[in-house]
């Protein structure tokens, strides 16, 4: 906008300035090439002369002639690129190379709905382009984006494709846990999704990928990483203030591309990857197994002939040349694939401020390594944009897309058909029709093909009426369509039929904004901005299910068998229909641009409101002092920028469902031959429920020195979230069961730094950046229901200890402090002169090569006084490095993420480990001597002796709930490493392209940690490795992107 | 242009001024990461009854409630005093005590290996695990000094504390038996008198009598524990009804040498002798001398002869005893009525 008009006075200049230098001119010829992607510029403006004065603007091919003075200097202009200045010195033909002006001072933000320059803005928030991440093949562009923003906390823990991880902005935001052992689940708390100035609703449903039913692929999903220009991360009270419901948790906004080129561009990316196998699990094999297992019974039984009778009578073992049990099958291996994938993205885009448009299209195809997965994307992105007068604005697009996807026999996050059947005894064999594993059956046979569309239409209309005044309207509506079909055949079902599965699920999203703002500025000094604007959302959604037994044959699916009486269909109870409402307003001030105060104050209502406790009320205030303005800072000629900032404010996520604000009816028994309607006495209806609220003090220094060769982010927080909703349950003398109540809070706190500079000097031949971004958070839980001051979940396998005044989830364990080496290292009680045993009727004694486990209360019993509060399954330091590196044609790019000091509980290895204690049940087994486990007596171990079978019920050597299992899983990931080559530009031109890149990436190439498992990133919100995850790949890429 | 330490220089001071600056002041609303101690957690037992000269722990008496978490509580004996408000000296002061060290297996294959895994420490006769909550009475308590039955013994306070509170449980009684040094016991529990002159043997199995061929009972069998001096030995004598020495060889099918967990056995044809290590047994755990539950010791004498018909039966003659007081004891099994068939029919 604005450089339309300084254009245009240029250009007014020029005319009466070409007036007087019209002698002796001299003609220029040359090329604007940008020096970070060697493609040419069209449309740069070129100034000469004192006033400077527009000469001309470069072509279509970045070609330019102009007629100046020979002593002339030119300067090149161009909208995100610094100036060039260059001289003449005779020359006639010039090869001009503009840099992309990375400069801090010229960089926006948008906050609260409206772009301002990042030097105005007093939240915290980290912008990603595009271009940062287009380079890796991702089903999910959120994945692309760990370790890039400090205080972004991105665990890729999903490998299916399309899926994703878990997102966590400043730390935890909920404590309950939900579900047991391998299903315990951390309640998700991911951002709010913000596109194209558009809240899309990516609930917990899609935050693992997990839900009982449907395909669980998030709208982020749909959007192609082509198709992004930039990602913005608001992560502080202030930046997400008027973001208000939902936006407790920090906002992403993602903007998709527009046209910007008077020549109309056409870019064609193309990517083929390959998936490969990750390390998975390790096992013993074939013949190895079945002497492991015969040895340990006659090393291990009560007796020798006890153990030939156990031997004898376990065909497994001893029938060893029957060609069922004679094999060594890699289980493992028929789960996993190699997979080649492609990705193809052509986008035309063209345009100016009046008009300018873009279409995407895209397909990216994705198969999962594990057989039977898959994720295949088609989107068509369109969007244009009307601008006739300065006063008037029109935006309108359509994204449409359309995601297929296939979870095999498991759901979204778990596969435990591939837990179980991948950890079966290699002796069995190959999987057949007739295969001993039906899990493996299941994964490969069963028809899972899910289907999501989602059309995200939006129109954006501006109008200013008097100059500042500015009223603007946004009308969306997104519709998002589930389906999901599964067909398990009858070879699967015990002689039932096939079962066939229908799930549809429509979700739809209607958002309108209304916005009035004004700017002025007074004396060019003191700059005002406000505005107003009011927001509504109404959200539904409705899933409907149907399960049909027995079906008549594998191949007729439908529509329906001989099972109809245990054939079963309705509406799913996720039954929503949402409303939320909002007023705001903002207020800023700046005076100068030194010193900047921002104010607003947002009321939010929502449906899901108890009606006594109101409207929500979220002020927030941000301060900022642009210190390097001071003229005491006027002669730091090394100082680019440097500033000092506060915020604070509030902010909510509305919780919970109507029915624990008003309740339920159920249809109840017949009475007197009539229906009844009853109260669900389930849940007690709570009229207050509040919305969840966070609370974020924000502080926070910026600085750049040597011309942005160093610049430097540092911001502190304390972020506060109250009225988190928990589940209480009541006294049973009431006769209600439980009740919704917000009364537990939590406090993160940290830090947060990023640094950028450039090693090499602005000379040199390459251009070399490096970044550095760290995350330190600490959570704090500081109340919990009732007053309580601790709480305790038990997932059945570890129990987890809620505790005012420390981090929220902290792992409670059996310490192992080794393994005895020799009985008489146990300890004794010194006055019955007992040895440490285990609780119960008939203890177990410890011996040599059984676990120490440390007797806390001291009195020679193991149980559960002795539990430990040990370790803490959030990360306490996040963050990731990147270099980019650029000679001539090539550039390198390599990005790396780490977390730091985070405790994870390794129970697929404890799995595995417990079917040591049934040496004839069929179990996979891990290779003992791979561990450093007990073996002789005076052996210092690390595990304890797995073969003592006899004992293991009641010693649980590998008891999951121990702290040999909890490893440390701190890792440093080599994200990716991109090195590209831009060809030859008068080559590429010569067949008619603008230019021709090619590149090859490797994704996910490397994970430096202790961990002992296979990826201490694979694990679960909760630090749990199960045996159900999906690994996350390894891919290669080759790409190619043309612009034509 | 500046020199290049500058620039760092006020970042580092800023980042550290920040940084000290914002910790304190935010940590200060937070709750402190405390222990708690429920209304809940309470001892299940407050009057002790041991029974002297052994060793005792009072085991399960105290109920954490739901603060299993909290752990570990720290528990303290306060107050110990004679029912009449006396201090109690006897109780507090620390006395010579035997403790094991290493675990007693039931395998050692001397008195010195046995002797090996338990030494004398200094404790005070009654004391509390100071984090279980366990009462334990050593065995070298007797009623020469410790006020036992008939009077009302003692009373005293606990308290317990961990980080989230202190709580004070009152007025506990602890009201001791004197020692009956052997089980099972013919002595009266509160006066110590014997009231009969010997108890029943345990195991009486196809022992037949002399004169009748009759089954004989426990009752038949009366088994003596005398005390003869200082030593560790314990000997094992047989007397017919007549008061006669049976040799124990005629109990040709005894395991003489699990007979009890005993060494360099004397046997002639009067008595069975073996060095010892007291109690017996030395610990409760079920070793090939002990009852299943390991808490007595069972020594089984056996033969066998031919009974009516020529069919084989075999005899056992046995008792599950403890005996808690170190010294040379010899436990006599008499046949009150008759004495027993050793000859084939």
């Amino acid at each position: 906008m604005r450089y339309l008009f300084i254009i245009s006075a240029l250009l007014l200049c020029c005319i009466s300035t070409a007036t007087i230098a019209q002698q002796k001119k001299v003609l220029i010829q040359g090329t604007v090439i940008d020096k970070k992607e060697k493609v040419s510029i069209p449309g740069v403006n070129i100034l000469s002369g004192t006033p400077l004065a527009s000469v001309g603007m470069t072509n279509e091919k970045g070609e330019f002639s102009v007629s100046v003075l020979p002593d002339a200097k030119l300067v090149f202009s161009y909208v995100g690129y610094t100036t060039v200045t260059q001289k003449l010195d005779g020359k006639t033909k010039l090869t001009i190379f503009m840099n992309t002006s990375a400069s801090y001072l010229n960089e926006t933000v948008v906050v609260g709905y409206q772009t301002k320059s990042k030097i105005l803005s007093t939240g915290s928030s980290v912008v990603i382009t595009g271009k940062q991440i287009q380079d890796v093949p991702a089903g999910n562009a959120m994945e692309l984006l760990q370790g890039k923003v400090a205080g972004l906390n991105i665990q890729n823990n999903n490998g299916m494709p399309g899926m994703r991880g878990s997102i966590n902005i400043r730390g935890l935001s909920n404590i309950n846990v939900s579900g047991a052992g391998d299903n315990a689940f951390l309640t998700p708390t991911s951002p709010l999704f913000v596109i194209d100035g558009v809240p899309i609703d990516d609930n917990s449903s899609y935050e693992y990928g997990f839900q009982q039913a449907g395909p669980g692929i998030s709208p982020v999903s749909l959007i192609p990483t082509e198709d992004i220009e930039r990602i913005e991360v608001l992560k502080d009270a202030q930046a997400t203030s008027l973001y208000g419901s939902k936006g407790a948790y920090g906002v992403i906004l993602i903007t998709t591309k527009r046209g910007n080129s008077k020549i109309p561009i056409v870019s064609y990316t193309s990517k083929f990857f390959m998936n490969t196998v990750p390390q998975l699990r390790k096992v013993i094999g074939g013949r190895d197994e079945r002497m492991m297992r015969i040895d340990q019974i006659l090393r291990y039984d009560t007796s020798y002939y006890h153990g030939l009778g156990m031997i004898n009578n376990s065909a497994m073992l001893s029938d060893s040349l029957n060609a069922y049990w004679n094999n060594s099958t890699d289980w493992q291996s028929y789960f996993y694939r190699q997979t080649f994938n492609q990705s193809h993205n052509v986008d035309i885009s063209g345009g100016d401020q009046l008009f300018n448009y873009k279409v995407n299209v895209g397909s990216y195809a994705e198969n999962g390594i594990l057989e039977n997965t898959g994720f295949t994307r088609y989107n068509l992105n369109m969007n244009m944009q009307y601008q006739p007068s300065p006063r008037f604005k029109l935006f309108a697009s359509i994204n449409n897309a359309l995601g297929k996807n296939s979870v095999g026999s498991g759901n979204g996050l778990l596969q435990t058909g591939v837990a179980t059947g991948g950890s079966s005894s290699s002796l069995l064999p190959a999987p057949s029709q007739f295969s001993a594993v039906n899990d493996l059956l299941a994964s490969l046979k069963t028809q899972n093909d899910n289907k999501t569309v989602n059309t995200v239409t939006t129109l954006d209309i501006q109008y200013e009426f008097i100059k500042g005044l500015r009223a603007s309207t946004n009308f969306s509506y997104n519709f998002n369509t589930a389906t999901e079909d599964t067909f398990r055949p009858s070879s699967l079902s015990n002689g039932g039929g096939g079962q066939s599965t229908y799930f549809n699920e429509r979700r739809s999203t209607v958002y309108n904004r209304n916005m009035l703002s004004y700017f002025k500025t007074l004396n060019d000094k003191h700059n005002f901005t406000a505005y107003v604007f009011n927001e509504i959302n109404m959200n539904k959604a409705k899933a409907d299910k149907v399960r049909l037994v027995s079906n008549v044959s594998d191949y007729i699916q439908g529509p329906y068998g001989y099972g109809f009486y245990n054939s079963r269909g309705g509406t799913l109870d996720n039954f929503a229909d949402a409303r939320s409402v909002a007023f705001a307003g903002a207020f800023t001030y700046n005076y100068d641009q030194k010193y900047v105060i921002d104010l607003t104050y947002r009321v939010d209502g929502t449906s899901t409101n108890g009606p006594d406790a109101g409207y929500s009320k979220n002020p927030s205030i941000g301060l900022r002092w642009n210190f390097f303005k001071e003229n005491l800072f006027k002669d730091f000629n090394w100082l680019d920028y440097a500033s000092l900032k506060a915020s604070y404010g509030k902010n909510i996520n509305p919780n919970g469902s109507i029915y624990d604000v008003y309740g339920k009816y159920l249809s109840g028994p017949a009475y007197n031959n009539n229906t009844t309607v009853s109260l669900d006495k389930g849940v007690i209806p709570n009229t207050g429920l509040l919305p969840t609220t966070t609370m974020q003090l924000n502080a926070g220094f910026e600085m750049g020195i040597y011309k942005d060769r160093l610049s430097f982010t540092f911001d502190t927080y304390y972020k506060q979230v109250d009225n988190i909703l928990r589940s209480k349950a009541v006294a049973n003398i009431n006769s209600f069961g439980s009740i919704s109540t917000n009364e537990t809070s939590l406090v993160n706190y940290g830090y947060e730094f990023s640094m950028r500079g450039r090693p090499l000097s602005e000379g040199s031949k390459v251009n070399w950046t490096l970044s550095f971004n760290g995350a330190i958070n600490k959570d704090v839980l500081t109340h919990l229901p009732n007053g309580d001051r601790e709480l305790i979940y038990d997932d059945g396998r570890q129990l987890i200890l809620y505790r005012l005044g420390m981090n929220s989830l902290s792992n409670v364990l059996y310490n192992t402090k080794g393994v005895y080496a020799t009985s008489g290292a146990v300890p004794v009680d010194p006055l019955t002169g007992l040895r440490y045993r285990t609780a119960g009727g008939n203890p177990a004694y410890f011996q040599a090569g059984d676990p120490y486990f440390t007797d806390l209360n001291g009195d020679y019993i193991l149980d559960n006084n002795d539990l430990v509060v040990v370790g803490n399954s959030q990360p306490r330091f996040v963050g990731g490095l990147g270099s980019f590196a650029q000679y001539k044609g090539f550039s390198l790019n390599m990005n790396f993420s780490f977390t730091l000091g985070r405790d994870i509980i390794n129970n697929a290895l404890a799995d595995r480990l417990q079917n040591f204690s049934n040496p004839t049940a069929p179990g996979a087994m891990v290779p003992l001597n791979e561990y450093n486990s007990w073996q002789n007596p005076g052996d210092i171990a690390d595990f304890p002796n797995g073969l003592d079978f006899t004992r293991q019920a009641r010693v649980q050597p590998f008891r999951y709930n121990q702290t040999l299992f909890q490893e440390d899983g701190s890792y440093l990931k080599l994200n990716d490493v991109t090195l590209s080559y831009n060809l030859n530009r008068k080559f590429t031109q010569r067949y008619g392209m603008n230019s021709l890149r090619i590149y090859g990436t490797a994704k996910n190439l490397h994970t430096f940690s202790n961990y002992s498992g296979p990826n201490p990133e694979n694990v679960s919100a909760l630090g749990r490795d199960t045996s159900g995850g999906y690994p996350n790949s390894r891919s290669y890429t080759l790409g190619l992107s043309v612009q034509f | 242009m500046m020199n290049n330490k500058q620039p760092l220089a006020l970042l580092y001071v800023l980042m550290a001024g920040m940084t000290l600056l914002l910790t304190p002041s935010c940590k200060k609303y937070l709750p402190d990461a405390r222990l708690t101690l429920g209304n809940d957690a309470a001892f299940t037992t407050t009057t002790y009854e041991p029974v002297l000269g052994r060793n005792t722990l009072f085991t399960g008496n105290f109920n954490i409630g739901n603060s299993t978490l909290s752990q570990p509580l720290d528990f303290k004996i306060i107050n110990l005093r004679r029912k009449n408000g006396d201090p109690a000296p006897e109780l507090t002061e620390n006395h010579p005590t035997l403790v094991w060290k290493q675990p007693y297996l039931g395998d050692e294959k001397s008195l010195e290996e046995i002797e090996a895994k338990r030494k004398i420490e200094y404790h005070p006769l009654f004391e509390i695990r100071e984090h279980s909550g366990q009462f334990l009475v050593w065995a070298g308590a007797n009623s020469t000094f410790v006020k036992v039955r008939p009077d009302s013994g003692y009373v005293f306070d606990v308290e317990v504390s961990n980080s989230g509170g202190r709580r004070y449980f009152r007025d506990f009684r602890l009201k001791p038996f004197r020692e009956r040094p052997y089980e099972p016991s013919n002595l009266d529990p509160i006066t110590g008198n014997a009231t009969s002159p010997a108890v029943n043997a345990s195991i009486v199995n196809n022992v037949k009598g002399v004169r009748t061929s009759r089954n004989m009972g426990g009752g038949d069998v009366a088994v003596y524990f005398n005390r003869v001096g200082t030593g560790k030995s314990l000997t094992f004598k047989f007397l017919d009804s007549a008061q006669n020495v049976i040799d124990p060889n005629l109990f040709a099918l005894t395991k003489w040498e699990s007979l009890v967990h005993g060494f360099k056995m004397e046997k002639t044809n009067t008595q069975v002798k073996y060095e010892v290590a007291y109690p017996i047994p030395l610990i409760t755990y079920q070793t090939k001398y002990t009852t299943p539950s390991g808490e007595r010791a069972r020594a089984v004498f056996r033969y066998e002869r031919l009974g009516f018909g020529g069919i084989r039966e075999e005899a056992n003659l046995g008792i599950d005893f403890s005996i808690y007081q170190e010294g040379s004891w010899e436990i006599v099994f008499q046949f009150r009525n008759e004495s027993p068939k050793f000859n084939n029919d």
